[in-house]
């Protein structure tokens, strides 16, 4: 009887925390969830319905005019375009420079070893808002402000620290007889390297590219200081030019937006599990 | 004398014996992997040296010069620092910053522990839910700041039509970006949306380390679940909530895009914070010396959380 008891109040009282725990959850995901449905839904109304405050939470009729005027009537091409060459060429440099780097930080024994896996640390911690003028001053002097390369030039400076220090975690917990055994069979060091850690790191190395990916296609400030030419701007960029200029339409910003964070997000869905992983990894490991 | 073959072969042998020994010596002094090491880690060093350290050495000395776009730097010493320290508008944006600072990161706290504890206790399609509250941490930060500065709009946003037309909480419209009161809660709400998912994702890895017959053992004591957060969990991760609390500091401090889309610093300097005074100070007054000082003025509390953070990061990773 006693016994019985004790346990309907369990049950009553995991039930309870249970509810409490959809509840929040739900409210966590609406509020997670609401602005992009809202920029979703706003990307395909119409200049009238949005005035005129009618059937807020669905476009009626749906339209694709702010899509054909973001993709006919302003740069948004060719912002796609240079965040595409920005983001792949960086992502390309950070995760070979970052590799490599990290492997030896973590494994090889050598003078200043120590000194600088912390200097690169401190570098991944240093914001950029220190940096900005003094880099687009350097920048100026190598005659590459105002292009693409410029900004190839300067991301490393947040991507590699950061790709570095995730990967230094990755080849870590790597066993290293695995490598030692290769070595007594006869391979060289670079040849246990290249074929027995650097298989066995892909997934780290997959969720570090992603990473420097996503940095560098959200990057802002740089690109905002770096480029004058409305061409050669990138899509964060471009997108909130659209705000500066005398009429702003909601509509083709949102369809703007849209499209902007669709690659990411994207590539989020589909490497979801490595993202997650790698980024518990990377920033926080305890 | 003809050279014979065997003399040849014991004069090489001791060639190739003394250049072993130096290269035995060099091993011994730059560590037995050195070649591959320098190598392999060239690229970084360079890239640290041209990218971080030679700008940031030129900051600050830039940071002591009188120096205007196009026009060579006039040292002046400390002149800037001490300028912008009786600047009443430089001393608003350094209480602002903190203020946008500590009050995201609070609310990050609270949100990403709630997130936390959610996605460890008994739910559905866990793994499902934690990468879609991840979200907001991988979209571009413009595009949630572009999204936020139509939800918060003053006649057509979203927000003030769910509060007057549909919930009826308020009589009319707030401006929430426009209007002084309520502009700096507007801007950290979007830097807490857009945050505490990191919070949140790192706490769960936290817990998830954390061995269960510890819970157990606390179960048999009889502990409650507020005393098991208190005695088990919160121990457990105490680590990583110091990491991700001054990660998150140094990244609210500097966070440039979010205010600069939303606000400017505006209404009228109110939600001012310091990337935005210093890019305000270099691409609009044009006054980089200065500029460079407002952004160099906060660099010693920045250094010594930086160092702290780096301890705890490198601790946490030998474990």
């Amino acid at each position: 009887m006693v016994r019985g008891g004790g346990r309907r109040s369990q049950a009553t009282a995991g039930r309870l925390q249970s509810a409490v725990s959809y509840a929040v959850l739900l409210t966590l995901l609406l509020i997670v969830i609401f602005p992009f449905y809202w920029m979703t839904i706003t990307s395909f109304k119409s200049e009238d319905q949005m005035r005129s405050l009618v059937s807020m939470f669905w476009p009626s009729p749906v339209v694709d005019e702010n899509y054909r005027q973001l993709l006919g009537k302003t740069d948004f091409v060719a912002w796609f375009k240079n965040s595409i060459i920005v983001a792949f060429t960086s992502t390309f440099l950070a995760t070979a420079i970052g590799t490599i780097g990290a492997y030896a930080l973590a494994r090889l024994r050598f003078l200043g070893r120590a000194f600088m896996a912390s200097a690169v640390l401190i570098t991944y911690l240093v914001p950029p808002s220190i940096l900005f003028i003094p880099l687009y001053a350097q920048i100026r002097n190598l005659s590459l402000a105002d292009t693409l390369t410029g900004l190839i030039v300067a991301y490393p400076s947040f991507t590699v620290p950061f790709v570095t220090w995730l990967l230094m975690g990755y080849f870590e917990s790597i066993p290293e007889e695995l490598e030692e055994s290769a070595m007594i069979d006869g391979a060289t060091r670079f040849g246990a390297f290249y074929r027995i850690v650097l298989p066995l790191a892909a997934p780290g190395l997959l969720a570090a590219a992603l990473y420097a990916f996503t940095q560098a296609w959200n990057e802002f400030l740089y690109a905002l200081v770096f480029i004058t030419d409305v061409k050669l701007r990138t899509l964060p960029v471009g997108l909130s030019s659209f705000i500066t200029g005398d009429v702003y339409g909601w509509g083709y910003l949102m369809a703007g937006a849209v499209l902007t964070t669709l690659p990411v997000i994207a590539a989020y869905m589909y490497l979801q599990k490595y993202m997650v992983e790698g980024l518990t990894a990377g920033s926080v490991k305890g | 004398m003809p050279t014979t073959a065997a003399q040849l072969g014991t004069k090489s042998a001791a060639l190739e014996r003394k250049v072993r020994t130096g290269r035995v010596g060099l091993k011994r002094w730059l560590g037995p992997d050195y070649r591959l090491g320098f190598l392999f880690v060239l690229p970084i060093v360079v890239l640290v040296l041209a990218l971080v350290a030679y700008p940031f050495g030129y900051a600050v000395y830039l940071s002591m010069t009188r120096k205007y776009v196009g026009l060579p730097p006039v040292f002046v010493g400390f002149e800037n620092y001490v300028k912008l320290t009786f600047d009443g508008f430089f001393q608003r944006a350094v209480v602002n910053s903190f203020v946008f600072t500590f009050g995201s990161v609070g609310v990050k706290l609270l949100l990403g522990m709630g997130m936390a504890l959610v996605l460890t206790s008994q739910i559905r399609f866990r793994s499902f839910w934690t990468g879609v509250l991840l979200i907001p941490w991988v979209a571009p930060t413009v595009v949630s700041a572009l999204n936020f500065l139509w939800i918060y709009d003053g006649s057509l946003g979203v927000l003030n039509y769910l509060l007057v037309k549909v919930f009826r909480i308020l009589p009319q419209g707030v401006g929430w970006l426009s209007e002084a009161g309520t502009a700096m809660a507007s801007v950290i709400a979007v830097n807490v949306w857009r945050g505490f998912p990191f919070f949140g994702i790192s706490f769960l890895a936290g817990m998830k380390a954390i061995p269960g017959e510890l819970y157990e053992a606390a179960a048999v004591d009889g502990a409650t679940a507020v005393q098991r957060f208190r005695h088990v969990t919160m121990p457990g991760i105490r680590n990583i909530v110091i990491i991700v609390m001054l990660l998150s500091t140094i990244w609210t401090f500097n966070d440039f895009a979010i205010v600069y889309i939303l606000t400017k610093g505006g209404p009228g300097g109110t939600t001012m914070v310091l990337p935005v005074f210093t890019y305000e100070m270099a691409f609009g007054a044009q006054r980089l010396g200065e500029a460079i000082a407002a952004a160099l003025y906060m660099l010693p509390p920045l250094a010594f959380v930086i160092i702290v953070l780096a301890r705890h990061m490198r601790r946490g990773r030998a474990k």
